[in-house]
């Protein structure tokens, strides 16, 4: 198959031709829709006035939750989350009232006028507050293998603390948006940036009160996802569904960077409490860790990524006798949701803030903890959930790493380095990711394609998926002209559409290429199952003798030819004109549901996840031990993605989800005043990465000759997540330099994301010298 | 005066004249005036802040000699955001969008081929802008460096690549001289633009009143007659009062249209900056003479912003942080100030008074900066100290000055921005340090005298005690970098 391929919109992004929601062309009918939000973290709605807004030129509807047709509620798993606010406030961006007007200054004259009285209630604005009231969002959780309490109690050493990490704002460069459009009757077509399509299609109909075949959802592609939309593009497209349906004119909706930045969830920052015992060598035995994470006001998908936490708290890493309690917390702040890696990076982090903390207790380096705690290939090979760690690729890597990235020479270097400089430090961190494959939640494991071939040999394929820059399209469509033997010019992916595949998953989980590939290759299957019976006939007829076989029928080079009798062949374009002279069908629906995964939710064991993706990265940073700023210098990642399907599009994965994840372990501070008020609502003060904070050396590369061993689509492994979080090497390299100003003999106050001012406070605790005061 | 604008779009000259019927006002900006034509609508809105770069264009004016003087047989291309540029600002100027890049054969430009080559894009929604980011580059930059890539695309947030793509695809692409199929079209170009006259403008809306004036004159004038009207050079500041503060504002006098102010003067004592010199441009200027000053302005804001904003707005606003701000006053800096009564010299030390408050009087105008060049063996050196490296407003930012004299300071200024609501000296710990053995211990006892001069804010930037350890780590810094034994 082609593999080095570009991105499928590559020539429409570098044109500018590429269509996002806000450049769909619309007549002159078209209203702006705006969402008013709450301004208080949590509070009682007295009364409100809409009449003087209502009359404001120009302005052809405003909204409140006594115009909603249907249901008040936009919650994808708990219905707690109203469309509008009805009585009570709970989170500052919390919509209230909806404004369709001609113009956006029509929209803001209105939203002036609309008067609302309050209550203000007592609000909780941080986790330790939320535990102090015990403000749970659902009950708590535990997974437990062996007996950790035991095992602690006759451990040689422990170690315990706590370690904050810090929320993340997805920053996707197209905010939400959504376009609906009117149709006949009920009909309402919704051009939506949603990562899921047919939960945006369901709560739309939901909200109107109508049925779900009159809605449609349409998706070219996004500007960015990164799990911000899988649920919380369904609220735009909510609202922006009732504007429409109350004016019966078509109504876009694109939040204002800093609207959006106010009213949506965030990665969900956690407090975890973590107890490790150990022995003289670094033998981890026994590990008890507590995550507590802000939730947020409703429950989103909080207890799915709270789930995923728990399943990724041992990262890469055997412990015989380990418990995870988890605790999701309600608070008065936006509803924390999905982001890239989905609850796994708080469960690293903290697992490898524990190896970091006994390698410094043992006066080791971490690496050494980290290989000795490896799970093993043959034995110490099965997890805290009861899965076994099957085609295990750790020590593949590390050993790959070690050596590429000349580690323990550097090592050395930076030892030095640090030995003879005062005001700069070094550091140097390698950390691992074993990434479960799959939605833990079994039943979402499943996806569906149409496929249709058109008499000139034109293939048109639609998936369940959708297209957020991750290049699903483009390894779709890939698959799609492996699979039918033609060129990738004969294959054009389309808009995702809930009318062509419906009752879909989101696109999410790293799953999208998994699981729609293998529902196209299915689709396909079927069409080939039909050509190629055809064709064996047609050519069976012709040469009686020696008839054709129907197996040996193969789809090559834009032909269609019989492998036994090479000179059977018709191109495929040809082919698919007599397909339709003889009344054979070119389309077809394709399936798939993941196999052989099952997990008991309730017991919390058995086999959540598909297979395992495995990776590695070693980062070297410079810190100023007298600015707290750091320098990224050199980044080596090793990653397994099994037969890679596009190398360039699967270390676009590989280098971005990384970055990203250095956005989220630096410069990355989100925060809220004592209000509940977000003091980070824009760029101007929300940072991430620059194009100057990629390491200064930056060296990629894919596991090479490694197919995965089973049977996913050509081979290969999803990518889309487990990068993200080797951006904790970054993290410990940091915490490496901050804990050389003290010759690593004192563990240095640390938590994430690890600013320039986590930096420098953390540095006169550790080493009360004569240039900074105690 | 000339009542509407004419600027160059597609290869045509527009005019537009503000009636109310076509909705657009002097303060539309240049992102919203495009994105209502259905074939140009590549340009993005990410932040509406000047912060991610998605809706950068170019734009194309005659190369200036830094005398002030044009050359006439060369356009100089700049990459500019946007959102930030009012319509006006565009008088006299070719805009370039991005579907201008393609040839008229239909053949991607090299910076557009290398982007689809190399995988620089993945969501996409960033890559017009910075493709047009590139464009500048590769206009102006052949075989640009590393250090001259990520400059150039530091004012382009991408949050899918993680950048490596991008430089690639800019290293591989600017290989061509400069050469496109814009370097055909240029003389005709040129010609059109020099048919544009460079007249004053008066622009009046029913609540509006924009005067884009073409001498000092007549700024001197105005400026009388309106004191309370905003002044702007590239408005990269006063534009967010519009695209974020939503606010109308009804008298604005546009500065950039007024070549005197856009002169660097240079002699054997000094170097006087008109205010209206963009930051691109005093960056040039001040390499040589004033090396702590260009090393801040490597790390102020974005090429974008820098190919617009101007020295003189750094200080009209008077902000307390004000990047630039210490480091001129380490420097000794003077402001020159003109009304219609005449000129006057105010040194930079005296100039804030208070928060966004100034020396300068309402009719005043400020006309320059001037550096004075220091004396052998005078040091000075500048800090930003923020929450990322570049592109990011510093939580404390300082310039100092150091004279020794046999190992004794002889005079020092240490100047801070971010520790007070002006940029202020820490003249306590300066009047401790001064007839003193410049050595670690004397260093180290002031920087106890810090606490002293300052009682910095804790805010969405940083905290008090974190701008009190970096404020007082500074001068051991600079002891360190000044230390010569």
């Amino acid at each position: 198959m082609e593999k080095m391929i570009p991105h499928e919109s590559g020539i429409a992004h570098v044109t500018g031709e590429a269509v996002y929601i806000d450049d769909i062309l619309v007549n002159e009918q078209l209203l702006v829709g705006r969402v008013i939000y709450s301004p208080h973290a949590h509070a009682r709605i007295i009364s409100f006035d809409l009449s003087d807004a209502k009359k404001v030129k120009g302005v052809h509807a405003v909204l409140c939750h006594k115009d909603i047709p249907g249901h008040n509620q936009m919650g994808p798993v708990i219905k707690d989350e109203p469309v509008l606010a009805e009585n009570e406030i709970t989170f500052v961006g919390q919509a209230m009232f909806l404004i369709a007007a001609e113009t956006e200054d029509q929209c803001r004259e209105a939203e002036k006028l609309i008067s609302v009285e309050y209550e203000p209630l007592d609000a909780i604005l941080d986790i330790e507050t939320a535990i102090a009231k015990n403000n749970l969002l659902g009950p708590p959780r535990k997974m437990e293998r062996g007996d950790a309490e035991a095992a602690l109690k006759s451990a040689k050493h422990i170690i315990l603390g706590e370690l904050r990490t810090g929320a993340q704002e997805h920053w996707y460069l197209e905010t939400q948006a959504c376009l609906s459009i009117p149709g006949e009757g009920n009909e309402i077509n919704v051009f939506s940036s949603t990562q899921h399509p047919s939960e945006t299609q369901t709560l739309v109909a939901e909200v109107l009160g109508i049925n779900r075949n009159e809605v449609v959802v349409e998706v070219r592609r996004m500007g960015g996802g990164f799990g911000g939309k899988e649920t919380q593009g369904n609220h735009v497209a909510c609202w922006s569904a009732l504007l429409c349906n109350a004016t019966k004119r078509p109504v876009k909706i694109k939040l204002f960077r800093d609207d959006d930045m106010i009213m949506t969830g965030k990665r969900h920052r956690y407090l975890t409490k973590y107890e490790v015992g150990f022995n003289d060598d670094g033998n981890i035995d026994a590990l008890k860790l507590e995550f507590n994470s802000d939730g947020g006001a409703a429950t989103d998908l909080s207890f799915a990524i709270m789930e995923r936490t728990m399943l990724h708290a041992d990262n890469s890493y055997y412990i015989p006798n380990m418990s995870v309690t988890a605790l999701v917390w309600k608070t008065n702040l936006p509803s924390n949701t999905a982001f890239r890696g989905f609850g796994g990076p708080q469960g690293m982090a903290a697992m490898e803030t524990v190896i970091d903390r006994v390698a410094r207790y043992l006066h080791k380096d971490p690496t050494e903890i980290r290989l000795k705690n490896f799970y093993g290939t043959e034995t110490r090979n099965v997890t805290h959930y009861g899965q076994k760690v099957e085609n295990n690729r750790l020590n593949l890597i590390y050993d790959k790493l070690i050596e590429s990235s000349e580690y323990e020479k550097r090592r050395k270097e930076v030892d030095e380095f640090n030995s003879k400089n005062e005001f700069y430090k070094k550091g140097l961190a390698l950390t691992p990711v074993k990434f479960g494959i799959s939605f833990t939640t079994t039943f979402l494991n499943q996806a569906g394609a149409l496929v249709n071939v058109y008499t000139d040999g034109t293939i048109l394929v639609n998936h369940g998926g959708t297209e957020m820059g991750q290049g699903l399209n483009t390894k779709i469509q890939q698959i799609a002209a492996a699979e039918f033997g033609v060129s990738i010019e004969k294959v054009k992916v389309n808009a995702t559409n809930t009318s062509k595949v419906p009752n879909t998953s989101a696109t999410a989980a790293s799953s999208g290429s998994d699981m729609n590939g293998m529902a196209v290759k299915n689709a396909i299957d079927t069409i080939k199952e039909r050509i190629t019976k055809e064709l064996s006939t047609i050519w069976s007829a012709q040469y009686s003798i020696n008839p054709s076989l129907q197996n040996s029928i193969l789809f090559k080079d834009g032909f269609i030819f019989d492998s036994d009798h090479p000179d059977r062949r018709i191109s495929f374009a040809d082919a698919m004109l007599q397909m339709n002279l003889r009344q054979v069908s070119l389309n077809s629906t394709g399936f798939y549901k993941t196999p052989d995964i099952g997990w008991d939710k309730i017991k919390g064991q058995g086999k959540p996840f598909f297979y395992y993706s495995f990776g590695m990265g070693v980062s070297e940073v410079l810190v100023d031990v007298l600015t707290g700023q750091h320098t990224l210098l050199r980044t080596d990642i090793v990653q397994d993605v099994g037969d890679s399907i596009n190398p360039g599009i699967d270390i676009g994965q590989v280098e971005g989800g990384f970055i990203q994840g250095v956005g989220w372990c630096t410069t990355e501070e989100i925060k809220w005043d004592a209000k509940g008020n977000l003091m980070t609502h824009s760029p101007d003060t929300y940072k991430i990465p620059t194009v100057q904070d990629i390491p200064k050396d930056f060296r990629v590369q894919l596991l090479e000759g490694v197919p995965n061993p089973i049977g996913t689509i050509r081979r290969s492994k999803a990518v889309g997540e487990p990068p993200f979080m080797l951006s904790l090497s970054v993290w410990l390299a940091i915490k490496d330099a901050i804990s050389s100003v003290a010759n690593h003999e004192i563990e240095p106050e640390f938590s994430l994301p690890a600013t320039n001012e986590v930096i420098l406070l953390a540095i006169p605790k550790l080493k009360p010298s004569r240039f900074q005061r105690p | 005066m000339n009542s509407k604008i004419s600027f160059i779009l597609d290869g045509k000259i527009t005019y537009i004249d503000f009636n109310p019927a076509n909705g657009l006002t002097p303060t539309t900006t240049v992102l919203n005036y495009l994105r209502k034509f259905p074939n140009h609508k590549g340009v993005k809105e990410g932040c509406a802040e000047g912060d991610c770069g998605a809706c950068t264009v170019a734009l194309g004016e005659p190369a200036r000699h830094r005398s002030g003087g044009v050359e006439n047989d060369r356009i100089r291309y700049k990459a500019v955001d946007s959102c930030l540029i009012f319509l006006p600002m565009l008088h006299g100027k070719q805009l370039i969008t991005i579907e201008n890049l393609k040839s008229a054969d239909g053949k991607l430009h090299p910076v557009q081929q290398s982007m689809v080559e190399e995988y620089g894009s993945q969501c996409g929604f960033c890559t017009p802008g910075i493709v047009m980011a590139m464009f500048e580059l590769y206009k102006e930059h052949p075989n640009p460096s590393r250090a001259q890539i990520d400059d150039a695309i530091t004012g382009n947030l991408c949050r899918c690549t993680g950048y490596r793509p991008i430089v690639d695809a800019a290293s591989h692409a600017c290989t061509h001289n400069g050469v496109d199929h814009f370097n055909t079209d240029e003389p005709r170009i040129i010609e059109m633009l020099k048919s544009i006259p460079s007249e004053s403008i008066l622009i009046k809306t029913k609540n509006q009143q924009y005067f884009r004036p073409a001498t000092m004159e007549e700024v001197l004038l105005l400026k009388q007659k309106y004191p309370d009207a905003i002044v702007l050079g590239g408005a990269t500041d006063v534009a967010l009062r519009v695209t974020k503060g939503h606010e109308l504002l009804t008298e604005l006098i546009d500065i950039s249209g007024i070549a005197d102010l856009k002169i660097v003067n240079e002699t054997h004592s000094e170097l006087a900056i008109g205010a209206g010199v963009v930051m691109n441009e005093v960056r040039k200027s001040v390499e040589k003479n004033f090396p702590a000053l260009h090393q801040m302005l490597n790390v102020f804001a974005s090429n974008q912003i820098r190919n617009v904003a101007t020295l003189g707005g750094n200080l009209g606003t008077a902000s307390p942080i004000g990047d630039a701000l210490p480091v001129l006053m380490a420097y000794g800096s003077k402001v020159e100030l003109q009304s219609v009564n005449g000129k006057r010299e105010v040194s930079l030390n005296d100039y804030f008074t208070g928060y966004r408050k100034t020396l300068r009087k309402p009719d005043e105008l400020i006309a320059s900066i001037i550096l004075p060049k220091q004396p052998n063996g005078v040091i000075v050196k500048s800090y930003k100290v923020s929450k990322r490296k570049d592109l990011d407003i510093s939580t404390l930012s300082a310039g100092f000055s150091l004279d020794l004299d046999k190992g004794v300071v002889k005079s020092i200024i240490l100047a801070y921005g971010g520790m007070a609501v002006t940029t202020k000296r820490a003249s306590i710990t300066e009047n401790f340090l001064i007839g003193k053995l410049w050595e670690r211990e004397t260093v180290e006892e002031a920087m106890q005298m810090i606490d002293k001069d300052f009682t910095p804010i804790s805010d969405v930037r940083g905290s008090a005690e974190f701008r009190m350890a970096a404020a007082r780590n500074l001068l051991i810094k600079f002891w360190q970098e000044t230390n010569t034994k």
